[in-house]
């Protein structure tokens, strides 16, 4: 198989199966009584097992926990990749925010002028 | 699965915890475990004894790395946050420490950064991964929600909550209870 078109494979997979772990762990991070994550928990844990076997097919490793830990750290590495994106994005949103001029609120202006306000 | 890389999952999980922790609650008052917890994480995963055995050590190595620039990124990000006229006026000098650690974060990045046309494919891949996973998410989160019962319609109030809600909304209105 073509190494760039491997690469791209093993990134789409580390990606998939390292998000749907961060989905479970954010799961058990706000687990609450109206919580209901039994399905969720099962979908992402599918993407984790399915990305895991494409992974392993791809790089020609048996599925196993080993491929397991090489498809997390393959996420990993691909999400590093693309948070600088990411914050490029951000940096966008933050000049636009630092920039703009708050539209005058009439109730707060209101509450400025009475005495004993800030 | 050795010890020091069983380390650098646990403490990846345990700053994910932290972190959906921290998410949860009002914005004016977060869940107090929240960052705690992420730094626990975070100290677990990158204080060891021992160097973690392959592919846990490119892990750490490339944590590490990004963490170069990803530190003055977080902590600009956080002060231009602080200091833009989102909810308030403009504080200038939360403001503009923050755009300097912006712009030392990304001459940071730039002074180690190397780009190759196989990258672009690559992150193209990574947010089709990503994507996928979410959409899974998604779609769990409205089937389970689907599945849930109807709650039953509920009942109008009584006159007794009717007269608790009315002097609630008369309190907050600063209005006297006595006609």
């Amino acid at each position: 198989m073509n190494p760039n078109l491997e690469l791209a494979i093993s990134a789409f997979a580390g990606s998939a199966a390292l998000t749907s772990l961060f989905v479970i762990l954010t799961l058990i991070g706000t687990l609450n009584p109206y919580h209901r994550p039994a399905i969720p928990i099962l979908g992402a844990s599918f993407v984790i097992f399915a990305s895991t076997y494409l992974f392993a097919h791809i790089v020609g490793i048996p599925a196993n926990s080993i491929a397991l830990r090489l498809t997390m750290s393959e996420g990993v590495l691909a999400l590093l990749d693309i948070i600088p994106i990411a914050f490029l994005l951000c940096t966008f949103m933050f000049l636009q925010a630092s920039l703009r001029k708050r539209p005058e609120d009439p109730l707060l202006a209101l509450l400025e002028s009475e005495p004993g306000s800030e | 699965m050795s010890l020091w890389a069983a380390q650098v999952w646990l403490g990846m999980a345990i700053t994910v915890i932290g972190i959906g922790m921290h998410r949860t609650g009002p914005a004016f008052r977060r869940h107090p475990f929240g960052i705690p917890v992420a730094l626990l994480g975070l100290a677990v995963m990158l204080f060891r004894v021992e160097k973690p055995p392959h592919p846990e050590s490119e892990v750490v190595a490339a944590t590490m790395d990004a963490a170069m620039w990803l530190l003055p990124a977080l902590a600009g990000s956080a002060l231009v946050l602080m200091g833009a006229p989102l909810y308030w006026r403009t504080r200038l000098l939360p403001l503009l420490v923050g755009w300097a650690l912006i712009v030392v974060a990304w001459y940071q990045y730039y002074s180690v950064m190397s780009v190759a046309l196989s990258d672009a494919l690559r992150g193209v891949s990574t947010l089709l991964g990503v994507t996928l996973a979410l959409a899974v998410f998604a779609l769990c989160v409205r089937t389970a929600e689907r599945m849930t019962p109807q709650e039953p319609e509920t009942e109008p109030l009584s006159e007794k909550e009717k007269k608790y809600v009315e002097s609630v909304l008369r309190r907050h209105l600063e209005v006297s209870d006595e006609p």
